[in-house]
């Protein structure tokens, strides 16, 4: 594919060759956006749907025209799940391949790490990372986050389970920068609720068993569990709690528990484990695009990631220009509350050069951000396993 | 906290049933060749792919795929050995164990290519465990399957013991471990050992992974999550040492879940390489020594 | 471009000097050390956590990681001082561990796993990127050169021939009265002090650190840079290291060479590529590019 188009460009450049300085190749040339994401590593379960819906959604642009006449051009790089690689497949991305946006960073110390090198360059970073120092930090406004922070996030587990009627739950968490944080405010808001959170445990995600650390919550036998966990371990904590008998409630984010969960556990074990994730309208074009790129259940990381290259492709489409810049500037604009309500970039693409407004909402949300990057909030839904299967319970 | 002795002892033991395999398997190979080969990782990956494809892909059961992953991962440990790691041999045990961990990598990026990064889990029930009263020391939970893996674990360990003790071949291994060089005097033939003990130790390191994968989930990181507490194992119990290897196991086991008590779970990995600082400091050749292959 | 290519010489550059560290713990004295990276932690949070915590000025921080982790390369030394080769190889990689172990758990001191964020460094935001990123070129290779000819000259006077008695024969070298276990903490220290440096530049350099950034794999990385350079060289421990960052870095551009594969295929084989390129020098050039001439027989670590 890189081939093919530098090929065309170099018979672009032939036919105009006197006149054509480098400026006006790159106003001519295809747009580039860059995924990052986890191929190998830790993040290795979540990075390759990320990247395949955005190959799709790119597809997709171009075969409609592309953006204010140019094509997009993906380019992919593997974080390896490790800041030190994120952040030279980030130096690859911003100064060999020249991208406007890095899409879909995972890990929070491979965002951190990136961002200051996006901000200098004036790359837009998309990222799917939870942890709340990320848009805390000096960004400058190159940040855009689809994934609710940690703040919300647990504000609005602890406020299901205190409706649920648990009175006592508590958290089971893999070592991640955002642990203590979605403890506390768990623990925080359950007050609030009339319940209370009687105590965490913090473990090492990639150990291969958890038998004490289950004990440990086991003992203090609480009403819910909240499993702060990634798929690989949740796989193992919900064997262990099965086994040793726990018929209390599980509850899960709905990125850990995703359709391959299921597979991997089978569905006795999975048996009423309840999982929640930001969520559109439940009839959202967006989302089952989503599904039907990946010919599954999305998981919330897919969802965001075809919000990314959208909100990228039609900022570049408000601007006209394909720069970082121009993302940065018009990000917001795309979210015109007085616009005509969008769900596809292709669609969205299509107004915007007849000069209207539009508003988009995405396969994982609304997408309007506050000034520091984040979410300004979104719907959550609520799923549960049954026989093998997830069934949606609500959507608040 | 004492009231939760027993529960973790329990654990613990049979944790360090479930480590003791693929400790065995490393051990082997460090015996006849003297290195610590990392690749035992991705061998304990291939392992538990091989068991992924018997029992879910073919449908046999447990047993049997259990033996499919030893025999697969065990070839695979010859061939590999024969095509990356054999000619290294005469520049010193650090190259080789250097180009083991290239190997490993290698193994494990192909595992990808070819399977991709999806969880996989085996068709087998998940059985809920056995709650048994101790009396004065309160209730303990045990898992049935723990209780069959640690079987498994233990027919393989058996039926490696009396393969050494007893057959004609497991005797020359015994002899290449002990000395090389009185060996090649006696006219055993050392590449034939080599292979043997590959085959053997990869094996291993194979059951070893469909073992842990049964409790996971089979990934392409399935063996290397278990590296680090299979190299404390073999230390703690003696380098080359199979009972060494055994014991140590546990002892890296039962250190991990009764650090509990005392550290965060987080550190846990720790562990293992605390009880190897304060073994080798009293016992610079680990617990059993190194000879008692 | 340029800006990748001098990003990258910076990599390379704090890669040649722990390659160099090893040189002088592994090349000379001849001890297995498998926990290059623990140093190079401890180096890179020690500067990170003075300039950020304590707003000391660089010109003390440095220096103080070199000693930070010449400190610990003491401690590590006499605590295996004991053990044969094998076992060194595995309790140093478990002493890596620990200290990433440490970094992600004693958040009061390290803030855990969010890392530390902001690290200053002379003309960030002032400079051109391109400028910020040349002059760390500039200080990161002269820390080479400087750290290549003390050790070229340390490995010449009868300090390095000590250690060379000791690497081939422990025993000899104390019978004729050499105080092996003084030296061998002496080449530890210089060994890790190198790390240690080499882990500052890198945390200034990045202005972010976390315990993921020090995995096991950048250990594997400098042992291969020293054993494909060179071991016992000091011009094979930088090209040794150039030629590794030019390996990790240069299969990046494989993707667009191999069509169809999907992206988790294309991060598979490079990955792939990278440890069959490893065997290969291992295999084909197991002196290393640039072997050790003065050497009188082959280097046995048994």
């Amino acid at each position: 594919m890189t081939l093919r188009t530098s090929r065309r460009a170099a018979l672009l450049g032939g036919l105009a060759a006197p006149f054509v300085s480098r400026l006006a190749a790159a106003q001519t040339g295809p747009i580039r956006l860059g995924t990052l994401t986890p191929q190998t590593g830790a993040g290795g379960p979540y990075g390759p749907a990320m990247v395949k819906v955005a190959q799709a959604l790119v597809g997709e642009i171009n075969a409609a025209g592309g953006v204010a006449g140019r094509r997009i051009e993906l380019v992919s790089e593997d974080d390896e799940t490790n800041p030190d690689a994120g952040v030279r497949a980030a130096r690859k991305l911003i100064d060999v391949e020249k991208v406007s946006a890095i899409i879909g960073t995972w890990a929070s110390a491979v965002t951190t790490a990136v961002a200051p090198l996006c901000w200098e360059n004036k790359v837009m970073l998309f990222t799917v990372s939870g942890a709340d120092s990320i848009t805390k930090l000096p960004h400058q406004g190159y940040i855009i986050r689809t994934q609710p922070n940690t703040y919300l996030q647990s504000a609005t587990a602890a406020k299901y389970l205190a409706s649920t009627g648990a009175k006592t739950v508590f958290a089971l968490s893999a070592q991640t920068p955002f642990a203590v944080d979605s403890y506390n405010r768990l623990s925080d808001v359950l007050a609030q609720g009339g319940a209370k959170a009687v105590g965490d445990v913090i473990y090492d995600a990639s150990k291969t068993s958890f038998r004490s650390e289950i004990d440990q919550a086991l003992k203090t036998k609480p009403d819910a569990l909240f499993l702060n966990s990634y798929t690989p371990d949740l796989a193992v904590i919900l064997r262990e709690l099965f086994r040793a008998g726990y018929e209390g409630r599980k509850f899960t984010f709905g990125y850990a528990a995703n359709a391959k969960l299921l597979d991997t556990v089978g569905a006795e074990v999975a048996e009423g484990l309840i999982s929640f994730s930001p969520s559109p309208d439940l009839d959202s074009p967006a989302f089952a695009k989503v599904r039907a790129i990946l010919g599954a259940e999305p998981d919330p990381y897919s969802c965001q990631v075809h919000d990314h290259i959208s909100l990228a492709a039609l900022a570049i489409g408000k601007a006209g220009a394909g720069t970082g810049t121009a993302i940065h500037d018009n990000l917001r604009a795309i979210g015109d509350a007085a616009g005509t309500k969008i769900t596809s970039a292709v669609e969205g693409l299509k107004l915007l050069a007849a000069g209207k407004a539009v508003n988009f909402e995405g396969a994982s949300g609304p997408c309007k951000f506050t000034p520091a990057g984040d979410i300004e909030g979104c719907r959550f839904r609520f799923d549960v396993a049954e026989k093998g299967k997830y069934r949606l319970l609500s959507l608040i | 906290m004492t009231g939760d002795l027993p529960q973790l002892l329990i654990n613990g033991l049979l944790a360090g049933t479930q480590l003791a395999v693929p400790a065995i398997g490393f051990t082997t190979i460090f015996a006849v060749l003297r290195f610590p080969s990392f690749a035992i990782a991705s061998h304990a990956t291939i392992g538990a792919y091989a068991g992924y494809i018997a029992n879910v892909w073919l449908g046999l059961p447990a047993g049997v795929a259990l033996l499919a992953a030893f025999i697969v991962a065990g070839l695979f440990g010859v061939a590999t050995d024969e095509i990356a790691l054999r000619r290294l041999r005469t520049s010193g045990p650090l190259t080789v164990a250097i180009a083991s961990v290239a190997l490993t990598i290698v193994l494990e990026n192909l595992v990808r290519f070819g399977f991709g990064n999806d969880q996989r889990g085996y068709a087998l029930a998940v059985l809920r465990d056995w709650r048994v009263d101790l009396g004065a020391l309160g209730m303990v939970r045990i898992g049935p399957q723990q209780v069959q893996n640690a079987g498994a674990a233990a027919v393989a360990m058996g039926l490696l013991f009396l393969f050494l003790g007893f057959t004609r071949t497991g005797k020359m291994m015994r002899a290449v471990a002990d000395n090389p060089m009185l060996a090649s005097l006696k006219g055993i033939d050392a590449d034939r050992v080599a292979q043997l003990a590959n085959f053997i130790g990869m094996g291993l390191a194979g059951f070893g992974g469909m073992l842990v994968a049964m409790d996971t989930a089979v990934d392409p990181l399935t063996g290397f999550r278990v590296m680090l507490s299979i190299f404390a194992a073999a230390v703690v119990g003696g380098l080359g040492s199979i009972p060494g290897a055994v014991l140590g196991a546990f002892v890296v086991g039962v250190g991990e879940e009764f650090s509990i008590i005392l550290l965060d779970p987080t550190y846990r990995t720790a562990v293992g390489f605390l009880a190897i600082l304060i073994v080798l400091s009293f016992r610079p050749r680990g617990l059993l020594g190194e000879r008692a292959i | 471009m340029e800006n990748y290519l001098l990003a990258m010489a910076v990599f390379a550059g704090c890669t040649a000097l722990m390659a160099l560290g090893l040189n002088v713990i592994f090349g000379l004295a001849g001890m297995i050390n498998l926990g290059l990276v623990g140093f190079f932690a401890i180096g890179a949070y020690a500067s990170a956590l003075l300039t950020v915590k304590l707003h000391l000025p660089l010109v003390l921080a440095w220096p103080a990681a070199i000693f930070a982790a010449a400190a610990c390369g003491v401690a590590v030394a006499l605590i295996t001082a004991r053990l044969r080769g094998d076992y060194l190889a595995i309790v140093t990689l478990g002493f890596s561990e620990v200290i990433r172990l440490v970094a992600s758990n004693e958040i009061w001191l390290t803030n855990g796993t969010d890392g530390i964020s902001a690290i200053p460094a002379p003309g960030r935001g002032v400079l051109s990127p391109l400028l910020f990123n040349l002059q760390f070129v500039v200080i990161v290779w002269i820390a080479v050169g400087v750290a290549a000819l003390l050790i070229a000259r340390l490995s010449a006077a009868p300090f390095g021939r000590v250690l060379r008695a000791i690497r081939e024969d422990d025993v000899i070298a104390s019978v004729a009265g050499k105080r092996v276990l003084r030296f061998k903490l002496q080449a530890f220290a210089i060994g890790a002090g190198l790390m240690g440096l080499a882990g500052a530049l890198y945390a200034h350099f990045n202005a972010y650190i976390a315990p993921d950034s020090f995995q096991p794999l950048v250990t594997i990385y400098v042992v291969l840079a020293l054993t494909a350079g060179g071991t016992g060289t000091m011009r094979g421990a930088v090209l040794g290291a150039v030629l590794v960052v030019a390996l990790t870095e240069g299969t990046r551009f494989l993707g667009g060479v191999v069509p169809g594969l999907a992206p988790v295929q294309i991060a598979a084989l490079r990955e792939a590529i990278i440890g069959v390129v490893l065997i290969l020098v291992l295999t084909y050039r197991p002196g290393g590019i640039i072997p050790e001439t003065s050497r009188t027989h082959r280097l046995e670590t048994s």
